[in-house]
């Protein structure tokens, strides 16, 4: 994994949940300018896959399986989010989507993890 | 949607289970059934027997991970009750097993030390689940 760019998604994820929770606080409802949010946080996501899948099968660790599956996971779900919490009404619509940043700096720092101990030996 | 007791039909409509902060337990629920389901089913069958009662408990964890989300996605009021609080007993007695008798656990399950392996947050999923269909079942 390319250092500054795992940090970029970790740093784009809490950004982007720590945004989404205050407007969870502020009942805000789910806007265009959140689907830009989370689109952003895609993109660098995507980014991180395109750069795996250039590095990661030349390594020698067995954990490739493993790290894909973890990192097409992390992928979907801001974007599950996005669909379940935009149909909420109230504040914990985009509170949803902002839990879901959250749930992506976990299993980033899992992937970085499996990278660092299964992968990059 | 059957355990809700507000007298207004709008109200009971307005609000399903898995509306407000439902909506957010039920996408960690999905998250962990799936993240913890998928990790149990690879264990269990690639290295069923390193640690069997380990890969058992994460796959009987997910089950009741799995079960709760749907529970609360259809508006199933006491079988989530129930999934929540399954799973925080199981939760708490796999967490104080794997202290006392670690020989059961040489690979850690999804349960194991209070879920430490997951940020806690399974220890702490049951007690908000529990505390958000508590305060659902009296309709506050």
């Amino acid at each position: 994994m390319i250092d500054w760019l795992y940090f970029a998604v970790q740093a784009a994820a809490l950004a982007m949940s720590a945004w989404f929770f205050v407007d969870t606080a502020r009942s805000v409802r789910v806007g265009r300018r959140h689907l830009v949010g989370v689109a952003a946080l895609e993109l660098l996501l995507l980014a991180q896959l395109a750069a795996s899948i250039a590095i990661v099968p030349g390594e020698a660790g067995d954990g490739k399986a493993l790290f894909f599956s973890y990192l097409v996971t992390t992928i979907l779900v801001p974007v599950a989010a996005v669909f379940w919490g935009s149909i909420d009404r109230s504040r914990w619509g985009i509170g949803t989507v902002a839990a879901s940043g959250l749930i992506v700096a976990a299993l980033m720092v899992r992937i970085h993890q499996i990278w660092e101990f299964q992968i990059h030996v | 949607m059957s355990e809700d007791t507000a007298p207004a039909q709008e109200a009971v409509d307005e609000r399903p289970l898995a509306g407000g902060f439902g909506r957010l337990i039920v996408l960690v629920y999905v998250v962990f059934a799936v993240s913890a389901g998928a990790r149990a089913l690879f264990q269990v069958a690639t290295k069923f027997g390193e640690a069997p009662v380990s890969f058992s408990l994460s796959a009987i964890a997910a089950a009741i991970y799995l079960v709760a989300a749907i529970a609360i996605i259809r508006g199933a009021g006491r079988l989530a009750m129930a999934a929540v609080v399954v799973e925080l007993a199981g939760v708490v007695a796999v967490g104080a097993l794997s202290f006392a008798v670690p020989d059961w656990f040489p690979e850690p399950s999804v349960w194991s030390h209070f879920g430490s392996g997951y940020g806690y947050v399974p220890l702490v999923l049951p007690v908000v689940g529990l505390a958000y269909l508590l305060k659902r079942r009296k309709g506050v």
